[in-house]
Formats: C-alpha cells, sequence, structure tokens
C-alpha cells in the first residue's frame, strides 16, 4: 500500500505566515544545512514529544551559544568555508577521483576534525558529533602535518619516488650537457643562448638566420609569423637521456594514477562515515541556526500542548517588524491572543492591523510546528494536521481570475482538506462583491465552521458577529484612547504623505475581547476625515448611519 | 645585469602591461621567469582580466603558457590543474572565481609548463598577491589582459613594466614618442601634500567634479567632466586653484577652458589611466598651459622592446634600443628578443 504523506500547508501559506521568511532569515552556513532545511517535515498531533526534544536541543544550543561566544565564532568560521563534496565521495567508489577532488576531501576531512574537536569541548549531544575520520586523513596526510596542502607526493608511493628521483637526475645531466654545449656555441660562433638553450631570432634578420641554419650545433625548433626558434642540437648523449626522460614521465603518470586510485578506493571505505557526517553537520547548522536567530531576535520556547490551541503573549510578525526597524523610529506593537477550536473574528479599525494579526497567528503556529522558537513572550501551541491561510494576494490577478473568483477556488480547496485539528486564516472574504450577499456568505460560513474541531480566524467587519454568541470577537483598540487633540494637531500641519504615518502612530494595535458590543466602531469615517475627505461627505454618511 | 634582483628589492608586486596587442608581453614574462630562474628568485605567477574564453583552452594561443621552475608560487583554475604540464602542489583553495574555475594557490613541486589565470577583479588581485607573498614568493608578476592598460592604475601593483615594440607604428620614431608619452603620463607629478589635497580626497567618494582653490571646495553637479569644458569654464574663479575630475579625463574636458583661466588651474586626476589624449595634442594642450598632476601616478619599473611586428616588418635591434633608451634615459630598456 502506498503511503501518502500527510500535508501540512501549501506554498502560498508557508509564505503568507513568514515561514519561508524566517527559514532564510536564519541564515545556514553550510551547504548541508541548506540542503537538509528543504527536506524538513513538520511535526504532526502525536509528535509532540519529538517536537518537545527539538525544540530542547535549540534551548540547549542557545545556553552554550551564551556561555562559549569563542568556540561559536570558530565554529561558525569553518561552517562558512565547508563545500558540499558528497558528490566526490559517492564517486570515489568507481571512479578515480582528480587531484583537486582529493585536496577537497582532505579539506573537508581537516574541517571534519575541528567541527569535532569543537563540538566535543562544548559537550553538544551526540548526533551533532562528527564521527572519528582520522585514520582516513592520515592516509591523505602520509607526513602528519596536517596542512591543507596536497600533492600526490613521493610518499604515497616508494616507487613514485624513486621514479621522480631518477627523472630529477637525468634533468640535472641533460642540463649539464646543454650548458656545456651553450658555452661551446658561444665560443665557436659568438651567440649566447636563453638559459631554455635557445635562440630566437627576428625574421628580418635573413643573413643571421642563414648562418645559424648551417650551425649543425643548432636546430630549427619552432617558427611563426615574426621569429625563428633555434635549439640547442642535442648531442647523442643528451637525446638518449631525454627518451629516457620521456619513458620515466610517463611511468610517473602512471604511477601517480595508482596513487589516486589507491586512495579513492580508501576515500570510498569511508563513504558511509563521510556522509553521515556531512548530515551531521548539516543538522548542526540547523540547530545552532535556529538558535541564534530566536536569540537575536527574541523568540521563545513555545509550551506544546495535547489539546488544540494557539495562545501566545505579546506576538511580534517578524517580517514586519524588520520591516520598521529598517524605516527608523518604528516600533511594533506586540499583540495578544487566545484561540480555541471555534470561530473567532478580528474586527476594528481600517488600517488597525488586522490582517498583520492574522498572518501573526499563522506565523507562531507555522514556526511552532516546524520546531523553531516563536517570536512571542510567551506561548502555548497545540499541533494541527492542517493549516491554510485564505489572502488576496497579487497572484490571482496575474492568473487572470478575479478576486472573488479565486477566493472561492481557494475557499473550496479549503473546506475539501480540512479535517481535525485544523487551522484555518481568513482575511476579509467576500469583501469583493456586493455587501448583501457577502455578508449572507460570510455568516453561514461562520455557522459552517463553529460546529467544526477547527481553530479559524478571520478578520471580518463587524455584522459579522453581531448578535452572534457563539463567536470570539476580538476588538483591534483602534483610536479609542487616542489624544484626539493631539492628533488633530498633529495632523494639521502635516503634509499629505505624513498623514497615514501618523495616524498608525497613535493607532494601537493590541486586540481586546469584546463579548456584546453594540456600538458599531465608527474609525471608518474618522480615519477619512482625518486623511482630509471633504466634511461635507463625512456628515452626510453620519447621516445614512443613523 | 640582475635586473629581477633589483626589482624584487624594490617592488613586491609588478604588472606586465602591454601597450598594444603582440607588443611582446608573454614573451617578456617569460624572459623575467627565466631570468628569475637564473638569478634564483622565487616568483610568484599570476594573470589578470582573462575571462578565459574556450577558444583559448583548445588552441592555447592567448593564455600564456609559461615554463616554471620548482618552488615558484602560481595561480591556477581548477579546470586547468590537470592539464598542468609541472607538477604542482595545491597550498590554498582561494575564495576567487573565474569562468574556469575556482583559482587556487600552487607550489611547483617539479618544473614545467603552466597555463596561468587570475581573478578579474582588481581589488581580490591585489588581496591574492598577498596571500603569494605570504606563501613565501619574493616578487609576483602579473600579467595583464591584452590591451587593458587599467590594470597599470596604481593600486593594483607596486610597478609595471611596460611591453611596447614595433607593433604600434611601421615608424620606429612614432613607437618611441608614443612609447614615451605613456611614460611621461605614467609619470606625471603627483598633486603635493597639503590642505587641497587633503580637501579632494574627503569628498573623492561623491566621484564628482569639484573647484578647489584657498582651502575651499565646491562640488559640480555633475557626474563627469567630458564635454563639460564650457561649464567648467564658468566655475573658474580667482581663487580657484585645482579642478578635479573624476573618471576619464579627454580634449573634451579643456577644450571650452579659456586660455588665460587654462593657465592659471592645475587638473587634478585619479592616476594617469584615465588621461585619454594622444601624445600629439597633449603637446599641444601642454604648450598652450595645461597642467595635470594625480593624487597617485605609477612606477614603470621597466620597458621591454619588441622590434618585429606581426606585420612582417622589423626595427634594428640595436636602433630601436638606442633610440628608446635615449627617449627614456633613466628606466632601464629591455630587448626580450635578444
Amino acid at each position: 500500500m502506498a503511503i501518502v504523506k500527510q500535508r501540512l500547508t501549501n506554498l502560498k501559506t508557508r509564505k503568507e505566515t513568514g515561514l519561508d521568511f524566517v527559514v532564510s532569515a536564519i541564515n545556514l552556513q553550510t551547504p548541508f544545512g541548506v540542503k537538509q532545511i528543504k527536506e524538513k517535515e513538520p511535526f504532526f498531533p502525536g509528535q509532540e514529544e519529538a517536537l518537545k526534544e527539538e525544540l530542547m536541543r535549540i534551548q540547549k544550543m542557545m545556553d552554550i551559544a551564551n556561555a562559549s561566544p569563542k568556540e561559536i565564532g570558530l565554529l561558525l568560521e569553518t561552517f562558512m568555508v565547508v563545500k558540499d563534496n558528497t558528490f566526490s565521495i559517492e564517486r570515489a567508489g568507481t571512479s578515480v577521483l582528480s587531484v583537486v577532488e582529493i585536496f577537497e576531501l582532505k579539506s573537508l576531512l581537516l574541517q571534519m576534525e575541528k567541527i569535532k574537536n569543537l563540538a566535543e569541548k562544548l559537550s553538544f549531544p551526540k548526533e551533532f558529533v562528527p564521527e572519528d575520520t582520522e585514520a582516513l586523513l592520515d592516509v591523505l596526510d602520509p607526513g602528519g602535518d596536517r596542512l591543507n596542502t596536497f600533492y600526490i607526493y613521493d610518499s604515497f608511493s616508494e616507487k613514485l619516488g624513486n621514479l621522480r628521483r631518477e627523472k630529477k637526475e637525468k634533468d640535472r645531466e641533460i642540463r649539464k650537457q646543454q650548458k656545456v654545449g651553450k658555452e661551446l656555441v658561444k665560443q665557436k660562433y659568438g651567440l649566447s643562448l636563453t638559459p631554455k638553450f635557445e635562440m630566437v631570432v627576428s625574421k628580418s634578420d635573413q643573413n643571421s638566420i642563414k648562418m645559424i641554419d648551417e650551425i649543425s650545433e643548432m636546430t630549427r625548433t619552432d617558427e611563426d609569423y615574426m621569429s625563428v626558434t633555434f635549439s640547442l642540437t642535442p648531442t647523442e648523449e643528451v637525446e638518449k637521456l631525454m627518451k629516457e626522460c620521456d619513458g620515466l614521465m610517463s611511468m610517473i603518470e602512471d604511477e601517480e594514477l595508482n596513487v589516486r586510485e589507491m586512495l579513492s578506493k580508501e576515500i570510498s571505505k569511508y563513504e558511509a562515515v563521510l556522509l553521515e557526517n556531512c548530515h551531521r553537520i548539516g543538522e548542526l547548522d540547523i540547530t545552532l541556526s535556529k538558535a541564534l536567530y530566536a536569540e537575536k531576535h527574541n523568540c521563545v520556547m513555545p509550551e506544546i500542548t495535547t489539546e488544540h490551541i494557539l495562545e501566545f503573549e505579546d506576538g511580534r510578525n517578524l517580517q514586519l517588524e524588520e520591516a520598521l526597524r529598517a524605516r527608523k523610529g518604528g516600533e511594533y506593537c506586540p499583540v495578544s491572543m487566545a484561540l480555541t477550536d471555534g470561530v473567532t473574528c478580528i474586527t476594528g479599525a481600517n488600517m488597525g492591523g488586522k490582517t498583520i494579526s492574522l498572518k501573526l497567528a499563522g506565523m507562531v503556529a507555522i514556526l511552532a510546528q516546524y520546531g523553531f522558537f516563536v517570536p512571542c513572550k510567551k506561548a502555548r501551541v497545540g499541533l494541527s494536521n492542517y493549516m491554510q491561510i485564505l489572502i488576496g494576494d497579487s497572484q490571482s490577478i496575474e492568473r487572470g481570475l478575479s478576486s472573488f473568483g479565486s477566493e472561492m477556488e481557494e475557499l473550496k480547496e479549503i473546506l475539501d482538506n480540512s479535517k481535525d485539528r485544523s487551522l484555518l486564516l481568513i482575511d476579509e472574504i467576500a469583501s469583493g462583491t456586493n455587501p448583501a450577499e457577502g455578508l449572507a456568505l460570510t455568516r453561514s460560513l461562520v455557522d459552517h465552521l463553529k460546529t467544526r474541531p477547527y481553530i479559524t480566524l478571520m478578520t471580518t467587519h463587524f455584522e459579522t458577529v453581531k448578535g452572534d454568541k457563539d463567536v470570539k470577537n476580538l476588538q483591534v483598540m483602534g483610536l479609542a484612547g487616542a489624544d484626539f487633540d493631539k492628533l488633530d494637531k498633529e495632523l494639521r500641519y502635516a503634509k499629505r504623505i505624513e498623514r497615514i504615518n501618523i495616524i498608525s502612530k497613535y493607532m494601537d494595535y493590541r486586540l481586546t475581547v469584546v463579548d456584546d458590543a453594540a456600538e458599531i466602531p465608527k474609525d471608518a469615517l474618522n480615519i477619512a476625515k482625518m486623511l482630509g475627505i471633504d466634511k461635507g461627505i463625512i456628515e452626510r454618511a453620519k447621516d445614512y448611519i443613523k | 645585469m640582475f635586473l629581477l634582483e633589483e626589482l624584487s628589492q624594490k617592488y613586491k608586486t609588478i604588472s606586465i602591461v602591454g601597450m598594444a596587442k603582440n607588443a611582446g608581453k608573454t614573451t617578456a614574462l617569460n624572459y623575467l621567469i627565466e631570468e628569475a630562474m637564473d638569478e634564483g628568485i622565487v616568483l610568484g605567477i599570476t594573470s589578470t582580466g582573462r575571462d578565459g574564453e574556450s577558444t583559448d583552452l583548445v588552441t592555447g594561443t592567448d593564455k600564456p603558457r609559461v615554463f616554471l621552475d620548482t618552488d615558484t608560487i602560481v595561480s591556477v583554475p581548477t579546470q586547468l590543474y590537470e592539464l598542468a604540464d609541472a607538477g604542482l602542489e595545491i597550498l590554498k583553495m582561494t575564495e576567487y572565481n573565474s569562468s574556469i574555475g575556482q583559482i587556487m594557490l600552487c607550489r611547483v613541486a617539479s618544473s614545467g609548463y603552466v597555463q596561468i589565470a587570475g581573478p578579474v577583479i582588481n581589488a581580490s588581485h591585489q588581496k591574492m598577491c598577498e596571500e603569494m607573498l605570504e606563501l613565501g614568493a619574493e616578487l609576483v608578476l602579473i600579467d595583464g589582459a591584452i590591451d587593458r592598460k587599467s590594470i597599470a592604475a596604481p593600486g593594483t601593483s607596486d610597478a609595471i613594466i611596460l611591453s611596447t615594440g614595433a607593433v604600434l607604428s611601421r615608424s620606429m620614431k612614432k613607437v618611441i614618442e608614443e612609447t614615451a608619452h605613456t611614460v611621461g603620463l605614467y609619470r606625471l607629478p603627483c598633486l603635493e601634500d597639503g590642505k587641497d589635497k587633503d580637501i579632494i580626497i574627503e569628498h573623492l567618494g561623491e566621484e564628482r567634479p569639484m573647484i578647489v582653490g584657498d582651502g575651499d571646495v565646491r562640488i559640480l553637479d555633475i557626474t563627469t567632466g567630458l564635454g563639460a569644458g564650457k561649464f567648467l569654464d564658468g566655475q573658474i574663479n580667482e581663487s580657484t586653484e585645482y579642478i578635479y575630475v573624476p573618471g576619464a579625463f579627454t580634449q573634451s574636458v579643456v577644450a571650452d577652458i579659456n586660455p588665460r583661466k587654462l593657465k592659471k588651474i592645475t587638473f587634478v586626476l585619479k592616476d594617469p589611466t584615465k588621461i585619454f589624449i594622444d601624445s600629439v595634442s597633449w603637446g599641444q594642450l601642454r604648450k598652450k598651459g595645461l597642467t595635470v598632476k594625480v593624487l597617485e601616478n605609477i612606477n614603470v619599473a621597466a620597458i621591454t622592446v619588441n622590434p618585429s611586428a606581426p606585420g612582417g616588418y622589423a626595427f634594428e635591434h640595436e636602433d630601436l634600443l638606442r633610440g628608446m633608451q635615449e627617449a627614456i634615459p633613466d628606466i632601464p630598456v629591455i630587448d626580450v628578443m635578444l
């Protein structure tokens, strides 16, 4: 029977909740970490204990990083130079590796040793410590000096050393005899040769060319459009030596190939260990990066519960927080939520950050489920089987669908796939169609969802929740507590483009539970007025509300 | 004459720059390598600006294949390693890339032919040369790309060896004149240390022309001096002493400046490679009173001449050598074909 892999979520949800953002922001250093994080599966209900272990590992890593920053720095430096040589490792069994490949594997072995020593020193959990590969390093480094250099050294093979020595002696002998010849040519004909026993004569100098052509001690060896190169004619003795050198050279090459073959075989014996070590380095990289990121961005370990809930205190959307930090003066207003099965609606002022809060809930849930720390003061998360966000995006326009059409398409997908313990995040559904039908559709959707074992979070208008006792209503505090006199003053002298920023400054993004509110928040008209919409229009709108 | 010994005492890195294609740059490189062998100096060899087209790999024509002695430090891209005839001990995988693989620094373990290539970016080149010196090279020779005088720019190396030859012109007089002109430009005087120089250096990063005088600076709202002669003319006043021009310096920069004003002021350039004016026009401008100073000039350590041109003509070795030496008396001139 084929095993169908359980799918928690889709690409859009990963992107919109900010999971992808965090995965790339943790800044993995090794190629193994980068590869392995893509293959990571989320934890599902029933795997709570495994997830807790994963989170504990991150906590432990944070503690170690805080206690030994110097060693962690060294570790990261080593990570940075690690290259992915798994292809060479896998290839070593069937083919002969090149010198460059062996050099790179030697570098990798040296890096593994360094990581192993640091990991042991910092007493990392066993699953992060590379296994000992010193024996293989000994093979690749017969001199034992542990320098990050490589050559087919003489010490690899006695035969190779002998051949090379023999060739060197012959080369020296040739040179010695050639030098005698060079002197002779100088004395006899007054020609001075280069250290390579050559002489280049310009073609314009035909007399010299003719002269040298007739000297038996010199031979034409090269000719191009501008000059002729003469070389010292080798004597019989030299010629014999040269031939021997050629022979030696090909024997040396053969022996070098033998050495590379031998080394490749040795490397292949360690294939399993080496690949396992690469994997461990990748896992270490991922866990360490998660820990360092959590530390830097004040993320905490979520408490994992068996009941299906999503609670957090002072949560921050990391993506927005970073954008605000890039702008000067921007500060994130943390938001808290406590969600259980059933429908919860976020209502309230325009510009009140409803959508951001919706995404934040998704971020906390999805990060926890993928084994990350979460950007809150405190969080309790029960795992979900299915998680999806329904939100308008530019993609639907690119696909040529109307916003309503693509929304309905996605809604169908969500309703078809939802199962026990789902987390559904729905942003302003049916806002694109006529208000009467839109409201009706939303209310009936709420009716459908509120009886099911899903945590549903919706941003919507107040009318949706009016009078429905089963739906929890979270209202954005908005401008309710703002000092309007001050705000008005500030707005009066502001440039048009600054007005929105000023209103954002006075906006309280926190959510408050509203049990039965009779009053419809009139922030939309307030904001329209502040942004300079004609007074008459605003007054008329107020009349309509009455 | 122990040329290399002398050079290695004065400089740590030397670029070999060709006045034109076929000026005999590779021949000059080979000559210097042979000299080093004789003098027992450990060289570092690298090249710059090669983009590693595959045709080069096939024919081996343009990429210099040089014979290197044991212990020489050389930069070799991974893809050319296996093609080397010499035995190369890999000392270091650098962080620099080329289109034919990452650059490695190697020590020649057994002498033979090697194809060399180096990083393409000047800044990485400088760092790599330092690494070569650390690995034991006494003098690093940088083989510049054909026709790229820009590598002569100070900062790439301590000094240059200029390769020139018959290929420049059929007239030997012209060859000597053009070479002397280039050398003259490279050795333009540096702007004296002082308040004005400090001001210019302070605003260098803005890459805009500046009018400097009496310790005061006006940064002009144009990006280049090219074609801006009239504008510059209007900006010159009583107190103007220097005009700093970023980027290229051509005739169009000075063309429309009032001759009386021209005599009064000094143009300041970053370095001599920014000048694109031929020897005849340069001479005329100088007569009109043009003064140019640079922030950094270029040391010309030696000049190599190649008396034959691929066009088929050639000069007498002795004549060219003597003529060149007379025109540039204080720099050693070497005939690489002799």
